[in-house]
């Protein structure tokens, strides 16, 4: 590594640890001048205050079950779409993992209308409600376990099962199931497992709108996040934000090792196949694929009707009739709620903003622990795990981590930095970026760069013609990835930009959603802001299913 | 592996990008007005409107989530400046904010609101009669129930706070929690005056154990309480309804605004019970370090007959003008009551006391009978 190279290392980690660390570091600070530092009073603070009491068994349970119907839901379709043949493979493939890059709250548009009283109307009890919870979970991360559990599938040498099937111990399915499937499968089932299980145990927007009286730690925090921080007012509530935080720092950061000791069993490498080779035609496989499609598209396609359905209220009786009316209020905007257009814009602003931050300093992070690991340097097992710190960080721990950091830095600039929200999104995205560069990197092929070296072509001309060509694929699912993420981040904007004017899409759904009821057009207007969103989403997710490298099927 | 070239343009990207978002960020002007407020139904866009043409002013929304929420805001920006005017601190949260030094004097004349020059029923100026705080709305507390349920026969109506804790009322009652709701802090209070007025001040933390291990619904909102929970209101039109309670706090003119919505019809009632409604008031304030001149403007015009006399209709609360009432049509003003003998508690003992109520209220129910 040159100096060059060395000062622009040196410099990425510093801008990193300051966007990230410190805002987070500085929150935490205030919180314990509140509160004090006593971990086992935080935690005990949750059950001793009526508004967190039973969270931390609620979010356990639900994200307990929620895992296990994921996997009973998503394994058949996983098998079914790996082991056999199916016409337009990539369309279905997008079309059943589309969910994961929906935002969630969308989800929640969606899974309300569905059991609301103008649809199945099975809202009617506490059981219900966490059912709904459960099933949502379910559609969210179905995509986790086809992502895993697919290109597995789908690649396994036939070979192996054929020979099972001469021995004694592979004659049945079931035998067969034990002694091939399971070994196999049982590392990328655990690894999507563990996934599922953190996006569950950390579910805000869904929480916050399918149950009702039950809340996540993640709900929590943030319910009471407005008055944490503060010295002689309302203190509980920075004893909950830090017992909560405290909790889902460590289970975020016992997952993310056993996800990492699992992708190393999942590296194992099989005999593996073509899958022209490997799958043939069932046509019996559609009795999966097609309730799964109708479970996946369902809530997509009732927030897309909802928007255009509305109520009509006359002599006590109910009547709909399809209408814009709901998207005219969208557009239309209020004193109380922006119009569309101004989410939209503030939206794309603050993407575009994260990418232009989150992108290069995702890139040069990642090129730093190549060079170090070129080098065998511990270093870069060192600074690999501190970039995926955020991961270990719920979204409304960073939300509140920027928002009370920033606000001992400089009170004002909490409320009047419109860009606040970025902050944020960056911290959010940068493991992200560098989860996709990194392999990236490390399968680039060394001796291109070095032959153009010897014909003397030019550091810059070597990366234009030779390096961004062939890593194109993933800078673009990491450009895709970021401005998704971006545009779809719901937790950590509720918290920082939810009290200002720089409204994002999530943020708009959220509060015409929360209007009183009464107005007809509560829900055709959160519904066509939510119809935007998804719409954009489902664009950038194509184009990254485009783009995907094959071999990196079981990535996001 | 070399990279210094894309390297330096994308540190250039990272060290443009806070200068370009520098140069957008905005600075608040003498011609604007920035208010804080929640969901009052009362600053409409065409009221608004009005005012910026008339005074040449901008006005800027900052919208929380409720009454406790833009308390939090203002004592967390507390000295800040960013905030010109507070819309919607009501006097279980006024009393903090005055305490915290958070407000601003401002010379209006309230001679026009009603409890200075009369005796009234519902003295706006009752809670509090100063200069840091002008109310712009007002109304009673107090339980509502579903009449078609509630009828005597299927279930016996409420004479006491105690009938609530028995199993007949098992999971049925929804009430809006204090720690998250001004309605639900209004009327923990009226419960303490409640056991204070039986002479047994145990009795608070009692029932309210007893009605948490009765099942009671509590809500983190007066909205899903009374839209999501209760079978008597307008929520049975909507979404998210679940309709399991058929008693809940609202206010003493819910059934009135119900009937006013339904062309002279409601099966909502409120129940009058002795001591259990508490008269909130909301309350317009100039901030401390904010454009005071401004504010001062829209808290005039906030409380100008042409404003405040439509409070019934575009807030659905009280005028707090002097001689205003309900209107009559469609059975508002019938369907309203306004409380035999309300709860009393000085806005003085609620600043002094109000965290320690609240802390007895939340021992009282994390712990079982």
């Amino acid at each position: 590594m040159n100096n060059t190279q060395k000062f622009f290392s040196i410099l990425a980690v510093f801008i990193y640890s300051a966007i990230t660390i410190i805002p987070i570091v500085f929150a935490i600070d205030r919180l314990i001048l509140v509160s004090g530092f006593n971990p086992i009073l935080w935690i005990q603070s949750l059950d001793q205050n009526y508004v967190s009491q039973n969270s931390i068994t609620f979010t356990f349970v639900q994200a307990f079950f929620s895992t296990i119907l994921t996997v009973l839901i998503g394994f058949p379709v996983a098998w079914v779409l790996g082991r056999y043949s199916w016409p337009f493979k990539a369309f279905l493939r997008s079309i059943l993992t589309l969910p994961f890059v929906i935002p969630a709250i969308i989800a929640a548009m969606g899974f309300l209308t569905i059991t609301g009283p103008y649809g199945l109307d099975v809202r009617t009890d506490e059981s219900t409600w966490w059912w709904t919870l459960i099933f949502s979970h379910a559609w969210f991360n179905i995509a986790l376990i086809i992502r895993f559990c697919e290109p597995v599938l789908s690649t396994l040498n036939p070979n192996f099962e054929e020979q099972l099937l001469l021995l004694p111990n592979g004659i049945t399915f079931f035998s067969r199931l034990k002694n091939l499937w399971i070994p196999i499968l049982t590392p990328s089932i655990a690894a999507a497992s563990c996934m599922t299980f953190v996006f569950s145990f950390t579910s805000f927007a869904l929480v916050k709108w399918i149950t009702v009286r039950d809340k996540t730690l993640e709900s929590t925090m943030a319910e009471v996040s407005s008055s944490a921080g503060i010295q002689g007012y309302m203190e509980s509530s920075s004893d909950i934000v830090l017992g909560a935080s405290f909790i889902q720092f460590l289970v975020l950061l016992a997952s993310l090792w056993l996800m990492s000791f699992l992708q190393q069993r999942r590296q194992t490498k099989w005999q593996q196949a073509s899958e022209l080779f490997v799958q043939n035609k069932n046509a019996k496989g559609w009795f999966v694929l097609v309730p799964a499609i109708f479970f996946v598209q369902l809530p997509i396609i009732s927030v897309i009707l909802g928007s255009f359905r509305v109520r009509d209220v006359s002599e006590n009786s109910i009547s709909f009739k399809w209408s814009t009316e709901g998207w005219y209020e969208a557009f239309q905007g209020s004193y109380s709620f922006p119009p569309l257009s101004e989410a939209l814009f503030n939206s794309l602003i603050y993407s575009f903003g994260t990418l232009i931050i989150a992108l290069p300093l995702g890139y040069i992070l990642a090129s730093t622990i190549h060079q170090l690991e070129e080098n065998n340097s511990n270093l870069s097992r060192i600074l690999e795990i501190y970039t995926m710190l955020p991961f270990a960080l719920s979204a409304a721990m960073i939300g509140l981590g920027v928002m009370l950091g920033i606000i001992k830095l400089n009170p004002s600039a909490a409320y009047d930095f419109r860009f606040l929200p970025v902050l944020a999104h960056v911290i959010i995205t940068v493991p992200f970026v560098v989860r996709i560069i990194l392999p990236a990197l490390r399968s680039f092929d060394l001796s291109y760069d070095e032959n153009a070296k010897v014909l003397g072509m030019s550091n810059f001309s070597r990366f234009f013609k030779i390096k961004l060509p062939l890593m194109k694929g993933s800078i673009l699912v990491a450009t895709v990835f970021t401005l998704a993420m971006s545009l779809g981040e719901f937790g950590a904007s509720f918290i920082v930009a939810r009290n200002s004017e720089w409204i994002t899409l999530p943020l708009l759904i959220d509060s015409l959603r929360g209007k009183p009821m009464k107005d007809p057009l509560t829900v055709p207007s959160s519904n066509a802001v939510a119809t935007v969103l998804m719409l954009i989403t489902m664009i950038l997710f194509l184009i990254v299913e485009k783009f995907r490298n094959t071999k990196d099927r079981g990535m996001f | 592996m070399n990279f210094p070239h894309f390297s330096k343009l994308m540190v250039a990207c990272l060290i443009l990008f806070p200068s370009f978002t520098g140069c957008i960020s905005e600075d608040k002007s003498d011609n604007e007005l920035v208010i804080l407020t929640y969901d009052v139904n009362a600053l409409s866009d065409s009221m608004i409107s009005k005012f910026e043409n008339s005074t040449g002013l901008e006005v800027k929304m900052i919208k929380v989530e409720d009454s406790g929420s833009i308390l939090s805001y203002l004592i967390q920006n507390k000295g800040v400046g960013n905030v010109d005017l507070a819309i919607g601190l009501d006097n279980t949260y006024l009393p903090t904010a005055i305490e915290l030094d958070l407000l601003e004097e401002v010379s209006i004349v309230q001679d026009s609101i009603s409890g200075r020059n009369s005796s009234s029923q519902m003295p706006a100026l009752g809670p509090y009669d100063g200069n840091l705080a002008t109310p712009f709305d007002m109304g009673f507390i107090c339980l509502n129930y579903d009449s078609s349920i509630v009828d005597g026969l299927n279930f016996t109506i409420p004479t006491s706070l105690w009938n609530l804790t028995e199993p007949e009322w098992k999971g049925k009652v929804a009430l809006p929690s204090p720690i998250t709701s001004s309605p639900g802090r209004g009327f923990m209070l009226a419960t303490l005056d409640y056991f204070d007025w039986q002479n047994n001040d145990d009795d608070f933390s009692n029932w309210w154990t007893a009605m948490k291990d009765n099942d009671a619904i509590i809500t983190s909102g007066w909205s899903e309480a009374y839209e999501t929970h209760y079978t008597g209101g307008y929520g049975e039109y909507t979404e998210g309804y679940i309709g399991d309670a058929h008693i809940t706090v609202s206010y003493c003119h819910s059934p009135g605004v119900e009937s006013w919505y339904n062309g002279n019809w409601t099966k909502s009632a409120s129940l009058d019970i002795d001591k259990t409604a508490f008269f909130q008031v909301e309350y317009a304030s100039a901030i401390k370090g904010g454009n005071s001149e401004n504010a001062e403007k829209f808290i005039e015009y906030l409380i100008s007959s042409e404003v405040n006399s439509q409070m019934p209709v575009e807030n659905l609360m009280y005028s707090v003008l002097e001689g205003q009432n309900l209107p009559e049509e469609n059975g508002y003003r019938f369907n309203s009551i306004i409380p035999s003998n309300p709860a009393v508690i000085s806005n003085v003992d609620i600043g002094k006391n109000m965290e320690i109520w609240l802390e007895e209220w939340n021992e009282a129910m994390i712990k079982s009978e």
